[in-house]
């Protein structure tokens, strides 16, 4: 045997060795920066409003994707129509990387209410995960305003809050199949022009379904 | 930092001009170390010349302890690299047909190229098969070999998850496989060696 034939070999050895020492590899992770990471953290843009999901979904939005951070009971008892379940403890397994780590749909998170959505968002962003989103409110702001919409609390009504009173009712019908109550009628939004500052004590107590 | 070109750290031009120059390194080595002489290339397949498997087993040793080190000193994310699907069927007759002609020829692709570009007439026969080869299978493509081709589909196969390793340790694994083969080989070769006198040795240009 050569005498390169022997340093080629103890070469090969030697850096077989090291491998040794050396953990399983995984993709590199790209990390956001701090400063940016609190900015957005502050700004609430991450935020999209139930009224937002509630017409993508009533529209077939393609880009929309819905994500689930609940535990998978909780994901067969009640979620959003075509909802993916990837709950909380698994957000980094890599099963779910192409669908969280990518730039084609809108991803949207939703919980219960936003916390554990908004943990989640935390997490991932700050491995520089893009359009990433969270439904503000979670499942509870999702009951209240789309499942059982109020009517617009207050006398003062504007046009737009009672345009969106009227979104929801849409909305419930669409989602749940039951006609809203009073859907001819509408007794309450026919009030909402007259500017009847005395009635409204009265009125408020209208607020919650 | 790298790979270069998949996070498009290079243009394609210059992708293109670094492949040039590494070619032509590779096929100066090719010639430098005598893998332009068929006799040499087809001792491998006859034992009285083990070069060739101990450059190629060398070559892709290196490249995996290097790609593995350089990925945890943050030089390249080999998650951004490709490798293709493995075929297990198609890939095992295609490796047939290539042993076959490489017993044959005394080429491989590459060092066809590398003898005809030395003026090697039998090199450039080589490559005229090769063409026929490729430009046959271009045009039977979709016709003749849609079935084979989508045999044996196995998906991105990677050993040590396969096997439940660790990745370092089967590193290590092939790595020691490497050498044994290397010292055998040696041994097998040094005893074919004997039996043949200078002037047979002179004739396979070794």
């Amino acid at each position: 045997m050569k005498k390169t034939d022997k340093i080629i070999i103890a070469l090969l050895l030697i850096g077989g060795i090291a491998a040794i020492f050396y953990p399983d590899t995984h993709p590199y992770r790209r990390v956001v920066d701090r400063h940016e990471l609190l900015h957005e953290l502050m700004s609430e843009g991450r935020y999209v409003s139930t009224d937002r999901v509630a017409e993508a979904l009533m529209q077939n939005d393609p880009s929309l994707f819905l994500v689930d951070v609940r535990s998978p009971e909780q994901y067969k008892a009640f979620t959003l129509p075509g909802a993916t379940n990837i709950p909380f403890d698994s957000i980094l397994s890599p099963k779910y990387v192409d669908i969280l780590d990518q730039d084609v749909y809108n991803v949207v998170l939703f919980s219960n209410g936003s916390r554990l959505a908004d943990q989640a968002w935390l997490v991932l962003r700050s491995y520089d995960y893009h359009g990433l989103k969270v439904m503000k409110g979670g499942l509870n702001e999702w009951y209240r305003t789309i499942l059982h919409p109020a009517p617009p609390a207050s006398t003062e009504v504007t046009k737009e809050e009672y345009d969106r009173y009227l979104f929801r009712k849409g909305a419930m019908y669409f989602f749940t199949g039951i006609r809203p109550a009073g859907t001819s009628a509408a007794p309450k939004p026919a009030a909402a022009p007259k500017p009847a500052v005395k009635h409204k004590k009265k009125e408020v107590t209208g607020g919650c379904g | 930092m790298g790979p270069l070109y998949p996070q498009e750290l290079l243009n394609p031009e210059y992708n293109l001009l670094i492949g040039f120059l590494i070619g032509i390194g590779f096929g100066f080595i090719l010639e430098a170390t005598g893998f332009t002489n068929t006799r040499k290339l087809a001792g491998v397949f006859y034992g009285y010349d083990a070069t060739v498997i101990k450059t190629f087993f060398t070559a892709a040793v290196t490249a995996m302890i290097g790609l593995f080190l350089m990925h945890h000193w943050g030089m390249i994310d080999i998650y951004k690299t490709f490798y293709p699907s493995t075929f297990w069927i198609p890939t095992l007759i295609g490796g047939a047909i290539m042993g076959l002609g490489f017993v044959i020829g005394g080429f491989c692709p590459g060092t066809s190229l590398s003898a005809a570009s030395t003026g090697k007439r039998d090199a450039w026969s080589f490559i005229a098969g090769v063409m026929i080869g490729i430009f046959g299978f271009i045009f039977t493509y979709e016709s003749l070999w849609k079935p084979l081709r989508q045999s044996g589909k196995l998906g991105k196969v990677n050993f040590p998850q396969w096997l439940g390793v660790r990745e370092g340790l089967f590193i290590f694994i092939v790595a020691v496989l490497a050498v044994i083969s290397f010292v055998l080989y040696q041994k097998w070769q040094d005893h074919w060696r004997k039996k043949l006198t200078d002037e047979d040795l002179n004739d396979l240009g070794l």
